[in-house]
């Protein structure tokens, strides 16, 4: 989910305690703004320290000036070679094509599981937010097939898009029934995704604050887990006493509108709803029923109209990159 | 009835033309028929109540419609559009300048229909209990307004590299100098609110030369150094958007809008920002109607928040303004208002095509290094007559912060901690207390 879900959901965990309420009403704006930070905390750690911190050991940087599939497909495929061989973990950065200040060149690495090979094709020319520019002519390439020399097991999706700002890192993972495995961007979703490291901030803010500080901080942290659940990649749920990621339910993508809508209204929702609980003879006035319906379910069904989702892949097919950093 | 009818034609005729003059907020104006309408009531001879109000709702509608112009065309945007510039800039650049502002004014529609036909109904049942509840509340929603703008900050830098501590050092550049341009302009902000060096008689507009030189200035200067050229603008009213998404990016911006016209210290642009957050927008004609529907939104419903009977809700400056010449007391005044919202909001529609089609004959004409240079100088002539030297002072370093943005490549809305900063702390009550550590008590 994009960032600003995560960020009403972690206020609206907040507003369940009555404590974090009634500190709102009194002027402290404490627990708030930690329910906030500590709801978006997961993916800040991800993509502003770990992310770059995170080292790769072959990289790819493709030339926009001489476009060419072959070089890429190559890397990758020395990547699963050298796991395979030296039977450890190998990284490849994939980096991304920029063309000018808002365009930049697609391309797509699939892994050719049945015929044991990978393959990179060139795609549309996209602005930043992904979209293809009209007008803007792709270069002809051929299609790059590279041949493996074993097995791959897929974990996530076999198709990646490779497009905009920074290009994914896959950890090629040796297996133990003599394969490997790509894992996409191993830098996410994993102790900053835990529920054990929700804990442990929770204990955290209990010492530092109080209880119910502790308990907002857990609260928000681990929604921000569970609501990645929905999607494609999963987290890894108990880190450091798990070492994979959980897949996910598969039931959106990150970058869909109406999910993140839903989320952040409803979120809203239930902050309002939760304060009107705490004001002098708000609550009584309200149905729940009715504000169900009304606030929640006609605004929703409103916007459901209006936007028009991709659809969801199915196994084996491909997300861009760019939507797994926005998730 | 015809009074109402022709002040509000008038005010949104007058503001949409006034619009298309970069730097030039309306309420600049407004503060001036203000003072005239005072003056008038001082000598006995009050402006009528069917003039005034209709009068100052047709302005702020021209204007919120009339503001795409330059910001889109000029890239020089007050702050409620400065997330209109750079699509903006991009369609200018592929010769589509007038389908952006008929992209963002359609925005500005969708949003005056919704006003019309959802929120006058609506508004008189809800917006009461609605200010009740969220009355105590409204601080940390500011606070977590920052939060949020702060911690969602994309880091640009740090490509090409097989990562490290150096790939985080280029990595941060961006969201560093984002935070560094909060921080300034919160403390600029902390100056104008506490210690404000624009001489007393001009204090009404204190923060306008802030303003115009965090948002308007920095691209203007750089429309000047770049000497970027223009090429032909594209003829025909070509319109790039289906109804699907000019009603997803109406909603969205209405939606965003309204929260940013509801919370006090929010503003039209951050409400456009969370709005293109909360919905997903990646495409760039979808974004744009949202900002156009956010802007019209947070001007112009927190306008009418004033009408509601019984509540009276001062948000914004128009709000305060008209506060301090007349109180409405029901439906009368409240379906007034939103009579000449209609009105207004026909008329400056109806003027954005000739309005734009000038526009853009007068920058192929003269080129848009100097129409950037003549909007520079008028920019800085409204500054030095509004507000004095010293005006133009802080005009200077804001500008500078202003800048920090536009060079370093992060985002320009970090320049609300001018007003977010120092407001959030004055709503938690350590607004005084931040000013007397900063040696400003």
């Amino acid at each position: 989910m994009k960032g600003i879900s995560h960020f009403a959901i972690g206020l609206a965990a907040a507003s369940c305690f009555p404590a974090a309420v009634r500190a709102g009403a009194e002027g402290n704006p404490l627990y708030f703004i930690l329910a906030g930070i500590f709801g978006l905390l997961p993916d800040t750690l991800d993509f502003k320290f770990i992310r770059f911190l995170y080292k790769s050991e072959l990289g790819v940087i493709p030339d926009p000036l001489r476009p060419d599939a072959q070089p890429i497909a190559d890397a990758v495929a020395l990547a699963v070679a050298r796991a395979h061989a030296e039977n450890r973990n190998v990284n490849v950065k994939l980096n991304t094509i920029k063309l000018a200040a808002d365009r930049w060149q697609r391309y797509q690495v699939r892994f050719d599981v049945p015929g044991r090979r990978v393959c990179v094709s060139y795609g549309l020319v996209v602005d930043t937010g992904g979209n293809p520019i009209r007008g803007a002519v792709a270069p002809v390439v051929a299609e790059a097939c590279v041949p493996l020399p074993c097995g791959i097991e897929i974990e996530y999706l076999a198709t990646t898009d490779v497009d905009i700002f920074d290009g994914p890192v896959y950890r090629m993972e040796p297996t133990r029934d003599g394969r490997v495995r790509p894992v996409f961007i191993p830098w996410h979703r994993n102790w900053t995704h835990s529920f054990v490291t929700a804990f442990i901030f929770g204990l955290a803010g209990a010492a530092i604050w109080d209880a119910a500080a502790g308990g907002v901080i857990f609260a928000a942290f681990a929604a921000h887990a569970l609501a990645d659940q929905l999607g494609y990649l999963g987290s890894n749920l108990f880190a450091p006493f798990s070492r994979r990621r959980t897949p996910g339910l598969k039931l959106m993508h990150a970058t869909w509108a109406l999910p993140n809508f839903a989320a952040v209204w409803l979120s809203g929702l239930l902050i309002f709803w939760n304060l009107a609980r705490d004001t002098t003879g708000g609550i009584s006035g309200m149905n729940p029923l009715r504000y169900v319906f009304f606030a929640g379910a006609l605004p929703l069904l409103a916007f459901a109209l209006m936007v028009k989702e991709e659809p969801l892949e199915g196994p084996g097919q491909g997300q861009s990159a760019s939507q797994a950093r926005e998730s | 009835m015809l009074l109402v009818a022709l002040s509000a034609t008038l005010g949104a005729a007058l503001a949409a033309v006034l619009a298309c003059i970069p730097g030039l907020h309306i309420y600049n104006v407004m503060a001036f028929i203000v003072l005239a309408a005072h003056a008038q009531a001082a000598a006995g001879a009050p402006f009528p109540i069917e003039v005034l109000m209709p009068l100052m709702i047709g302005m702020t509608v021209g204007w919120s419609l009339g503001g795409t112009i330059p910001s889109i065309l000029l890239a020089a945007p007050d702050e409620s559009a400065l997330y209109t510039v750079l699509p903006g800039q991009k369609f200018l650049m592929a010769g589509r300048g007038r389908e952006a502002v008929m992209l963002t004014s359609a925005g500005g529609l969708v949003a005056l229909f919704i006003l019309m036909l959802v929120f006058a109904p609506l508004a008189p049942r809800l917006v009461p209990f609605a200010e009740t509840v969220m009355r105590p509340h409204v601080h940390w929603v500011v606070w977590a307004v920052i939060c949020f703008m702060l911690m969602s900050e994309w880091p640009k830098g740090g490509r090409l590299s097989l990562g490290g501590w150096g790939t985080f050092l280029d990595g941060w550049k961006t969201t560093g100098s984002g935070l560094l341009t909060f921080l300034l302009s919160g403390l600029l902000g902390f100056v104008l609110v506490y210690r404000s060096p624009v001489a007393p008689e001009y204090a009404f507009q204190n923060l306008m030369p802030a303003f115009v030189g965090l948002f308007t200035l920095p691209w203007l200067l750089l429309n000047l150094v770049s000497a970027v050229e223009i090429p032909a603008q594209q003829e025909g009213e070509k319109f790039g958007a289906g109804w699907r998404e000019v009603l997803q990016g109406g909603y969205a911006g209405t939606v965003g809008g309204g929260f940013a016209a509801f919370i006090p210290v929010v503003t039209g642009g951050i409400g456009g920002m969370l709005a293109g957050h909360a919905t997903a927008l990646r495409d760039d004609r979808v974004f744009l109607v949202s900002q156009g529907a956010s802007r019209l939104t947070y001007f112009v419903g927190g306008l009418l928040l004033f009408f509601i009977p019984g509540i009276g809700l001062t948000r914004g400056g128009a709000a305060w303004m008209l506060s301090g010449l007349c109180s409405p007391h029901g439906y009368y005044e409240y379906f007034m208002a939103f009579a000449a919202v209609g009105l207004a909001g026909g008329t400056a529609f109806l003027m954005l095509g000739p309005l734009t089609r000038g526009t853009l004959w007068l920058m192929q004409r003269c080129g848009y290094r100097p129409i950037s240079a003549v909007t520079l100088g008028v920019c800085v002539a409204l500054v030095l007559y509004m507000t004095g030297f010293m005006g133009l002072i802080v005009l200077a370093v804001a500008t500078g912060i202003g800048l920090l943005p536009v060079l370093l490549g992060s985002r320009r809305m970090n320049c609300l901690g001018v007003i977010l900063l120092p407001m959030a702390c004055n709503m938690s009550g350590s607004g005084p207390a931040v000013a007397k550590w900063l040696g400003l008590l």
